[in-house]
């Protein structure tokens, strides 16, 4: 297994949910009463029915009015049980909902803590599934499951206590017998458990695999590969349902075990009331009527064994929740953070080295995608990181915006090492606009005040305007009410980047990471933007990541980055002067960009 | 959501109607499973009802004998305990084979509806995708399909107890008339309470059900966001936004406890009337001669036997509306009609073009203005042709229109044996081995592979991972950098060795150096086929034979580079604008 999966016992594991959602177990007492007195028709209803034939139904002296009035008793009685049951079905279901509820919540704002080391290692649609279909497996269980188990509990206790008070060496003899049960339960049960944990984890990954497939729906169209995918779902379906279906055939044993069970109880008690026989004080009509009382005994060990499957279902479901709640959040935050200075913040790198782990691998060899990296970028420059692909400028962003921490070293902001800083202080300051930005199916105004909630629809559309794009604005039908549909994709790439920029340009953050932030954009835009940009960016550390050099010239200095160390170090035109990497880079964009193509 | 709700049925008859249809078209689909489990369920349901013959023959003659004459008779004994035994052991058999065949049943049964769902999906074509929420999908395959299913589960057990009851109301009718009728009325009465308990409760489970997806949706939005949510320190506001929705739901299941509750009552308390009821108009058909008191006795001992089993009958019918509402969202899917593919209105153009198009026109809706206007341009087999256009001027529509994935409103396109690769701006990669995702699943040959990898100027950091083409990369590619994100795509397409590459932008996560590197080598390609490029620097461009400038989703230009800078104004500006930026910078 290698996701989180909490590994406490199924008593503990449910202990667990309910501290972690109290109103799981809240009033849980009362409901109890509730749910006793629920029963309680069951138990009276024989007995009623017993003593009308008792003393009613004489051959000879039939009372009919007797019992009548037995059966109008009798049905007051039902009347009030049913009212009670109706009160602790409600009182569960009304508290199990309110549990999970807190439960759902709980885990979606952890697993968004979560590192992102944690996302990686988990597809979207696995998690997902956490917080949507094992909760439903277990509104399943805490609304009816958990009522049966206290209802048939209370009835085998007060079952036993009749029975005890009735003739206590029979009761012992039955519960000789159908003691046993408990251990043919406890083994089938574990067997059980592990069946149900498979099933919820293929379950998972189904889910998994379906969000991936509507994800690539696409890709697979372009590639016509929508047959092979079919075929690999078709694979994973199977497998689920395979293990679903194990885990039922094992609960499909547990069930006639109690019937079985209670067969040879029956027959023992039998044997034994013949063998005491009437020197031991026995009567034929109390034997007749403890076999009928040892049936009523046994008899919710039927309805329990259903319930034990579907705990075992919801405790697998449990687990995977408590599991990811027990996962770290990551970064961690500091207990006693330290403020930022006010101001501009400078960055900087000190023997910063970072591999890419992974909670999966057990050897920590990942190679490391910086090494070494000493940096330090003054408060208000304006520095380029440039370097061939996957040499590690990302990252280096990622670790400035603390969406992961150094292996090694420790990377400041402002002076103040980055893991003593609060975080919303941090979000406050620093933003980095990725490379492909991510927007919510919602309008742009939406997306926008993701960034600044207070900011009025006239401030967002003038930051359009600082940025010079103003009648790119204008050219949408509906302004910044324009829905850019999911992922923002009824938008085109450039588009989505100017949206992104907009974004980051709205908090007006003391520090401003822009990584490929306007790959998509065309060059006149581009141009645009980027003088505007540099306008803004007069008093706040601007790192830009980019390939278009034009943005390294512009910048004050460059550093460049070649497999996760940095080669040069200096202004774009100590660089060229070096006659190194970067002159060569720089050399090829000229001549890329000439639009004589000497042709 | 854009959902229109699906026709809403006349209120009162249809409940009934639902549920039956529910049924109905779930046992369709593995009726030959049900039917075991159905034979299971009697065999245990019989066995009930000769458990109880077992009991009374151990009464009469082992144990009042015992009582009365002093002796045990341990053959009788044995003997009857060995049939008692022995029907404990067949109904226990009958337990087995109802259980497993019931879960099968219901499981086998989620597996088609999820596959019916999955190969419905899969076979709309881009533009019904674009219109839906990854997540609510998502939630109809995985959630709905087993919400649906669910009632099959406890099914078989309550036809055998249907046949259990009337078995035992027939037999009461042929003894005694009144009495059988007592008894059988609670299956009515039952029925009854279902059809006014669905009546109250229909709405919240379809809001319930509504809701989950909606959660669905936004969890999985949300989730997939998680790197702008932390960027912007915005997990508390997500997590309000979460819970308003989870609010929503929890309020409709609420409402449905408190109606579910009421209905579970009534049926754990209509039975133990029923069997009231049964005593006392009992005691007066034994007072009015018309029965004995033995027969009554075991009458109502029957009865007491059949009390259990109705509570699970209450179990299923108070599931019906869950199945039904999960089912209702599996049909909204599966009730849309497959939409037309537009990959095959794409025509074979003839032997020397590579690419067509003829008046074509596009719009992402009738109330949006059109994408693409009365496109027309053709390309020679073997030609290279760079797209070049501002940003939101309909280049990667164009393309996704040659590539057969959406349809033109408009106009005709032309492929060179009707097949072209795409690679997309923002590529998409599976989780899985590099292998897998530049083979999409069909065997490739090594040479291939390889070919395709140099091509796309990936083969240097692939081979450098530990487990070179079978190194595992994350969902969307998200353990490796955007430019070899980029790479990768392309040597997937490079792959599929189709007679016409389209490449959205393909170079535009690489730093200068790869990049000339990919066009050069992909100009110096053996196997040359149709290539169009979007791009926008002219080092790119220098590599074409060919321009065409798009402008707000027309063809403005098309032609050798050095004419249209000559000829157009926008074109030049556009091109020049890196050089101008130079030169206003003093560099
Ligand atoms: N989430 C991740 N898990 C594991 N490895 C990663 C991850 N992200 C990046 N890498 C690896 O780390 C290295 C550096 O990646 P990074 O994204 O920092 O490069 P980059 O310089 O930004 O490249 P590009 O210009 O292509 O965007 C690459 O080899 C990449 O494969
Ligand atoms: N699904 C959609 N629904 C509505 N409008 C869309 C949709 N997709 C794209 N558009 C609009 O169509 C226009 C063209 O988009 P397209 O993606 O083709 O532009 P592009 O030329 O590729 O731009 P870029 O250079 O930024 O990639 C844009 O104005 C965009 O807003
Ligand atoms: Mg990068
Ligand atoms: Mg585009």
């Amino acid at each position: 297994m290698n996701e989180p999966v909490s590994r406490f016992g199924s008593a503990r594991t449910i202990g667990r949910g309910m501290r972690v959602a109290p109103a799981l177990s809240n009033g849980i007492a009362l409901t109890f009463l509730f749910a006793f007195i629920g029963t309680g028709a069951r138990l009276v209803i024989p007995i009623l029915i017993q003593q009308s034939i008792d003393h009613g139904l004489q051959p000879g002296n039939i009372r009919v009015s007797y019992i009548a009035v037995l059966g109008l008793i009798g049905s007051g009685f039902v009347l009030v049980s049913s009212l009670s049951l109706r009160v602790a079905t409600k009182r569960l279901g009304t508290r199990a909902e309110e549990g999970l509820f807190t439960l759902r919540i709980k885990l979606f704002d952890h697993i968004h803590r979560l590192s992102l080391a944690d996302h990686n290692d988990e597809k979207r649609g696995a998690l997902v599934s956490r917080v949507t279909s094992d909760i439903e497996t277990l509104t399943m269980f805490f609304s009816w499951g958990g009522l049966s188990l206290l209802l048939d509990g209370s009835q085998m206790i007060a079952v036993a206590s009749v029975m005890l008070a009735y003739d206590w060496r029979l009761a012992l003899v039955a519960f000789a017998v159908s003691a046993p049960l408990v251990l043919v339960l406890r083994l089938v049960q574990s067997r059980l458990v592990y069946a149900h944990n498979i099933s919820r984890e293929r379950n998972a990954q189904l889910l998994g695999v379906f969000s991936e497939m509507v994800s690539g729906a696409e890709t697979l169209h372009a590639y016509k590969a929508t047959d092979l995918m079919i075929t690999s779902v078709a694979k994973d379906v199977r497998n689920r349902g395979d293990s679903n279906i194990r885990a039922g055939i094992i609960g499909a044993f547990l069930f006639p075990s109690g019937e079985v069970f209670a067969v040879f109880t029956v027959m023992a008690v039998v044997g034994a009331g013949l063998l005491i026989g009437p020197a031991g004080g026995l009567t034929a009509g109390a034997l007749v009527g403890f076999v009928f009382l040892t049936y009523r005994f046994l008899e919710p060990i039927a309805e329990f064994t259903e319930v034990i499957d579907q705990t075992q279902s919801a405790v697998a479901s449990l687990r995977r929740v408590l599991g990811v709640l027990d996962t770290p959040i990551g970064p961690p935050q500091p207990s006693h953070p330290i403020a930022l200075p006010a101001g501009v913040l400078s960055i900087d790198f000190v023997d910063v080295s970072f591999a890419y782990g992974s909670r999966l691998d057990e050897v920590d060899d990942d190679t490391p995608v910086l090494n070494s990296i000493n940096l330090h970028i003054p408060g208000g420059q304006h520095i380029a990181l440039v370097g061939p692909s996957g040499s590690g400028k990302t990252t280096v962003a990622r670790l400035i915006a603390r969406l992961a921490d150094p292996t090694v070293g420790s990377v400041m902001l402002g002076g103040v090492a980055l893991h003593r800083v609060d975080n919303s202080d941090l979000r406050r300051r620093l933003i980095v606009v990725p490379q492909e930005p991510f927007l919510f199916a919602d309008t742009i105004a939406y997306n926008l005040r993701f960034a600044a909630p207070d900011a009025t629809d006239n401030e967002l559309t003038n930051v359009f305007s600082d940025l010079e794009i103003e009648d790119w604005l204008e050219s949408l039908p509906h302004g910044i009410n324009t829905n850019v549909g999911q992922r923002g994709g009824s938008l085109s790439a450039g588009e989505r980047q100017l949206i992104a920029l907009v974004r980051a340009a709205v908090v007006r953050p003391d520090v401003l990471i822009l990584d490929e932030a306007t790959s998509s954009v065309d060059a006149l835009t581009e141009v645009r933007i980027s003088k505007a940009l540099s306008k803004l960016a007069q008093g706040r550390t601007t790192v830009s990541i980019a390939h278009r050099l034009s943005t390294a010239a512009r910048a004050e200095r460059v550093v460049l980055l070649e497999q996760g160390r940095i080669v040069e170090d200096g202004s774009h035109e100590q660089l060229l002067a070096l006659k190194g990497q970067y002159a060569k880079q720089y050399e090829t964009w000229v001549t890329s960009t000439q639009s004589n193509l000497g042709s | 959501m854009s959902h229109t709700e699906t026709a809403v049925q006349s209120p009162s008859k249809s409940r009934l109607r639902v549920g039956y249809g529910l049924v109905r078209d779930l046992l369709k689909i593995h009726p030959k499973i049900f039917a075991i489990a159905v034979a299971g369920a009697s065999v245990y349901a019989v066995c009930t009802v000769a458990s109880s013959f077992g009991v009374a023959y151990l009464v009469d003659h082992v144990i009042l004998p015992r009582f009365e004459t002093g002796k045990i008779d341990a053959g009788v004994y044995l003997v009857g305990a060995a049939i008692v035994i022995c029907i404990g052991l067949l109904r226990a058999f009958g337990v087995v084979i109802r259980r497993s065949f019931a879960g099968i049943s219901n499981w086998r049964t989620v597996e088609s509806i999820s596959m019916q769902l999955v190969r419905h999906i899969m076979s709309q074509p881009l533009f019904w995708h674009k219109r839906k929420m990854t997540g609510d999908l998502v939630a109809r395959v995985g959630v709905d399909s087993d919400a649906a299913a669910e009632v099959l589960g406890p099914l078989p057990f309550s036809t055998s107890v249907v046949l259990l009851v009337f078995l035992t109301g027939g037999w009461l009718l042929i003894v005694d008339v009144p009495l059988g009728l007592v008894a059988i009325s609670v299956i009515p009465i039952l029925l009854v309470l279902n059809v006014g308990y669905q009546r109250r409760i229909d709405k919240h489970y379809d809001t319930a059900q509504h809701e989950l997806g909606s959660l669905s949706s936004a969890v999985h939005e949300s989730f997939d966001g998680v790197m702008v949510v932390k960027a912007f320190g915005a997990e508390d506001r997500e997590t309000r936004r979460l819970s308003v929705i989870s609010t929503r739901l929890k309020e409709a299941r609420i409402r449905a406890v408190s109606a579910r509750s009421t209905f579970e009552a009534l049926l754990d308390g209509v039975p133990s009337l029923v069997n009231i009821l049964l005593l006392v108009v009992g005691a007066m058909r034994v007072d009015s001669n018309s029965m004995s008191v033995g027969e009554l006795t075991s009458f109502i001992y029957l009865f007491t036997l059949l009390i259990f089993p109705l509570r699970i009958i209450g179990y299923v019918l108070s599931s019906v509306p869950h199945s039904a509402s999960g089912y209702k969202r599996v049909r909204e899917i599966l009730d849309e009609s497959v939409e037309l593919d537009p990959q095959t209105l794409i025509l074979e153009s003839s032997a020397n073009c590579g690419v067509r198009l003829e008046g074509v026109s596009f719009g992402f809706g009738k109330d949006l203005p059109d994408v693409l206007n009365d496109v027309t341009f053709e390309i020679a087999v073997g030609k290279t042709v760079v797209i070049v256009g501002a940003t939101g001027s309909g280049k990667s529509t164009l393309l996704s229109v040659m590539a057969g994935l959406l349809q033109p409103n408009h106009g005709n396109v032309w492929i060179a044996n009707r097949s072209a690769a795409i690679v997309f701006q923002e590529p998409f990669l599976f989780s899985g081995t590099i292998r897998h995702n530049i083979d999409m699943g069909r065997a490739l040959s090594d040479s291939v592979m390889h070919d395709s990898l140099y091509l796309a100027a990936a083969d240097e950091f692939v081979s450098a991972l530990d487990d070179g083409v079978n190194t595992v990369i994350g969902e969307r590619g998200i353990s490796l950098s955007g430019g070899q994100r980029q790479r990768i795509s392309l040597a997937r397409a490079i792959a599929q060795q189709s007679s016409v590459l389209l490449l959205d932008d393909t170079t535009s996560a690489l730093d200068t150096v790869t990049e000339s590197l990919v066009i050069d080598r992909l100009r110096h390609s053996k196997n040359i086929v149709t290539t169009i490029i979007v791009a926008s620097r002219p080092s790119t461009i220098a590599l074409a034979d060919e321009v065409i400038f798009i402008e707000n989703g027309q063809v403005s230009d098309q032609g050798i580079h050095a004419n249209l800078m000559v000829r157009n104004e926008n074109y030049r500006l556009l091109m020049q604008s890196f050089e101008h930026d130079r030169e206003q910078g003093g560099l």
